[in-house]
């Protein structure tokens, strides 16, 4: 009977003169111009200023009128230690990142469906997804608070419970341990909201799936690895594609408050170099070079994920 | 056809009549005869307290007298004082600029002007020079001329005046001195052992708050809050060429023998006389334990704890802990032959320049000319009297600590307005400048600005300036290089005291890897171009 209906709208859709479809139609296409021209100014038009990638440092003249200098940006841009620097620790954070930030959500919500009691899974949840709501800023002002060597509220405890008055865990101070922190903060921050989409594909697995499982005697475990992991993993498969695209992008507000002079080292990445250089030291061209050899890595990773998982027999997103 | 010809000509001469006409300045008299539009870059501090820059009491006195005298609307537009490098490099980017603009960045001005977004003045400066008698007066042909390039004679902009050039003192709590029966520190030694006796003595001075005790106090703009500990290691015998090649970093951190100065705050710290988390906080926290009074001493700009009257940190110390609390200013900092030497700053402050949207740089000029009228400074700087100040005997100005009522409305929300008197920094009271500089501050005591001043300038060396035109290799780096040099000195002082030579030669290394030794290349070479003198560049052999 639906299929009957649609088909009919078709038929009537295909004699539709073109007045009778737009006045029908028009509202829905005035809503649409607005993001249309949104995107025009504020997403396409600019792009023509890539061009400054392969032109002389200058945004005061027509982008016509400045001289063409091929590839010297990237290739100053390689010679240079503190782009390479930066896109190594870029890089460092951004694996620590996927290979422990990635599955913390999956976890998570794995745990968060386990639970049987609603009203505490709804509390727990929001609980959960209240540190997403807190900036960087603040969250590394309660670092600093908590976490610093000689007034951090964890290494007082420790100094007393260890009797030992000099000692300290270096969390911000020592590079190694600056990291650690940086991701585990991180998990701390989206993990809670990052559940949310895969607690909306939860909702979609059939709950005779878990019923047919369990009358096969599979326990709590083995329904998770059989039936809920199966039917997150297109989800997964999805958002690991769309997080490859973000392997040489960065987080600004982040790093850059989280950092202090004693880890620069492994904390400068590239977002605050293109700080640095392109708003700081005004080198427009350099860092639209950066932002490009970004925006293709990302192209690249994206393509070649979406590839490997469709050999490996998921859909992809392309 | 004759017809047609005759009126074609007749309106090209009536045509080109009107374009000259309107191209020719309305300009009779020592003013314009029909109003001319001027906006103006003022900073904002946002201070506490603070009014709008741009509509305050002084800006409407500013924008009243330029009306008045020259016929030009000025329109003031704010840029954030400690964000102005970015956001003035945006407006120009945007090219929505002010008229007349104001940085402390001169290589932002140099790569706009490689743009073409930045006025040569060097040929209006000639054209209209007889109007602009204020202007020359205070700057002088030294600050006008500063930046022009020798090669081509083009000039981005003019230099205001410092007209105080004391740069930064040594502070100690006087009052925690007379407790511990100790006297003023005068040698490096000294000052070192009134830092132990202040942590030994903690519950002494502290009483309950004991454990917060803070002997010395840095940040981690180490190169700054350490400067006269830092220079007192480097020879007296510095050359002027030497302070050229290797000044590129205005911490000085690249003079020789600047190592052994963090040497000694290595030490310092491992001995924990040094607040242990100065890396992981920044200047506001600083600034919030040296009003808290936990702190023994520390280095800053030579008037730090003494501005901003009822906030300033001599009067927060004052109600932390006593009458008798106070900051004094001294010099324990001597080289190797026995002088407490002061590396000063020349007589440059800010660049004043105008951008190519500028819409009319006769006017500019003129606004340039009328901020350094004496008597608008004066009025800027001390307000009207009875209210902002009062005059004392021998003619000085003295700073009144005014009503709630009255700082509403005439608060100066930069010290002496310095952020209205953009050619000026500094007291400009001719004759009663010396005299009112010990009364400028609200709600300090006058003895501690003058021992502040005398100290700062005793013995002070203004290094020689070489006009050798740009350094290309500094507009390379941008900012990265004074970031990095913040992170090398703040690692060699929290190394262990056996590892601090690998650290601070690894973090140098790097530093010179990054293009701090191509800076000092192309330094030593132009110096050797322009004026034939030859300056070594291996810094590692200093």
């Amino acid at each position: 009977m639906e299929k009957k209906t649609a088909a009919q709208g078709g038929a009537v859709n295909k004699r539709m003169s073109w007045t009778v479809y737009m006045r029908r139609y028009g509202t829905l296409y005035l809503l649409l111009l607005l993001p249309v021209i949104f995107f025009a100014i504020f997403r396409y038009y600019p792009m023509q200023w890539i061009a400054l990638a392969f032109k002389k440092n200058n945004i005061i003249q027509p982008l016509w009128s400045v001289d063409w200098v091929g590839m010297q940006w990237f290739e100053r841009a390689f010679k240079t230690k503190a782009f390479l620097n930066a896109l190594k620790n870029t890089i460092t954070l951004n694996l620590m990142d996927l290979v422990c930030g990635f599955p913390a959500p999956i976890i998570l919500a794995l745990l968060l469906n386990e639970l049987t009691f609603k009203r505490f899974k709804k509390i727990t949840q929001t609980v959960l997804y209240l540190p997403h709501f807190l900036s960087w800023i603040i969250i590394s002002g309660l670092a600093t608070r908590l976490l610093a060597d000689n007034d951090g509220l964890l290494n007082l405890i420790y100094k007393q419970t260890s009797g030992n008055a000099g000692a300290s865990i270096p969390f911000l101070s020592n590079p190694s341990y600056w990291r650690w922190t940086y991701i585990v903060l991180g998990i701390w921050k989206e993990a809670g909201w990052g559940t949310i989409i895969y607690l909306a594909a939860l909702t979609n697995i059939s709950p005779e799936l878990y019923e047919a499982a369990a009358v096969d005697g599979a326990g709590r475990f083995r329904r998770i690895w059989h039936v809920t992991l199966p039917g997150l993993r297109p989800t997964i498969i999805t958002l690991l594609i769309m997080r490859m695209g973000y392997i040489l992008g960065s987080e600004f507000d982040r790093p850059l408050a989280m950092s202090n002079k004693l880890v620069t080292d492994v904390s400068q990445v590239i977002s605050i170099y293109v700080y640095e250089q392109g708003i700081q030291g005004l080198k427009y061209s350099l860092t639209t070079a950066v932002g490009l050899f970004q925006s293709i890595v990302a192209v690249i990773f994206i393509l070649a994920t979406n590839t490997l998982a469709k050999r490996m027999g998921e859909r992809g997103i392309m | 056809m004759k017809r047609i010809l005759a009126i074609l000509l007749t309106l090209t001469l009536v045509a080109s009549l009107g374009i000259t006409a309107a191209f020719a300045e309305d300009f009779a008299d020592g003013k314009f005869t029909t109003t001319q539009h001027l906006t103006v870059e003022v900073y904002n501090r946002y201070n506490d307290g603070g009014t709008d820059p741009t509509s305050s009491v002084y800006a409407q006195y500013i924008h009243d007298t330029m009306l008045e005298k020259y016929n030009v609307d000025v329109e003031f537009v704010s840029v954030g004082r400690w964000t102005e490098p970015d956001d003035i490099g945006n407006l120009l980017a945007a090219g929505t600029a002010p008229d007349v603009c104001v940085t402390y960045s001169y290589p932002t001005i140099l790569s706009y002007a490689d743009m073409g977004g930045i006025v040569d003045l060097s040929g209006p400066l000639a054209q209209y020079k007889d109007e602009l008698g204020n202007l020359w007066a205070l700057l002088e042909d030294y600050n006008i001329y500063y930046d022009q390039d020798p090669d081509t004679g083009a000039l981005w902009d003019v230099e205001a005046r410092l007209l105080n050039n004391a740069r930064i003192n040594t502070f100690i709590r006087e009052d925690w001195l007379a407790k511990l029966g100790l006297a003023v520190p005068t040698t490096t030694e000294e000052f070192e052992a009134c830092l132990i006796a202040f942590r030994d003595n903690a519950e002494t001075l502290l009483g309950a708050d004991a454990d917060k005790m803070i002997p010395y106090l840095t940040t981690s703009d180490v190169g700054w809050m350490n400067n006269q500990l830092i220079n007192s290691k480097v020879a007296n015998d510095l050359s002027d060429e030497m302070a050229f090649v290797y000044g590129y970093d205005d911490r000085q951190s690249l003079y020789p023998g600047a190592k052994e100065g963090i040497r000694v705050l290595n030490k310092w710290y491992n001995e924990g006389l040094i607040w242990k988390d100065f890396v992981l906080n920044d200047s506001d926290q600083a600034d919030n334990l040296l009003k808290s009074g936990w702190v023994g001493a520390f280095q800053h700009n030579y008037d730090y704890p003494y501005r901003n009257g009822e906030d300033s940190i001599q009067a927060s110390i004052k109600r932390a802990a006593g009458e008798d609390a106070a900051f004094l200013a001294i010099e324990p900092f001597t080289n190797d032959a026995g002088i407490p030497r002061k590396f000063l700053s020349d007589r440059v402050d800010r660049k004043c320049f105008l951008p190519s949207t500028c819409s009319n740089v006769h006017a500019a000029l003129l606004y340039l000319n009328h901020i350094s009228d004496p008597e608008v400074i004066k009025y800027l700087q001390v307000g009207p009297e009875g209210i902002v100040h009062e005059k004392t005997e021998d003619g000085a100005y003295k700073l009144l600590t005014m009503s709630d009522e009255d700082k509403a409305v005439w608060i100066q929300n930069s010290l002496n307005n310095i952020d209205h008197t953009i050619t000026a920094n500094g007291q400009y009271l001719g004759d009663a400048t010396v005299a009112s500089l010990a009364l400028g501050y609200a709600s300090v005591d006058p003895k501690y600005i003058t021992i502040a001043y005398e100290t700062a300038m005793h013995e002070g060396r203004v290094v020689a300036k070489f006009s050798v035109g740009a350094i290309e290799s500094e507009n390379e780096v941008g900012s990265s290089l004074n970031s990095y040099r913040d992170t090398w000195l703040c690692q060699a002082i929290v190394a262990a005291e056996a590892d601090f030579d690998s650290v601070y030669d690894a973090g140098l290394q790097e530093y010179l890897d990054m293009g701090g030794q191509e800076i000092i290349n192309e330094r030593a070479q132009k110096l050797s171009e322009v004026y034939g003198v030859e300056i070594a560049t291996d810094l590692a052999a200093k």
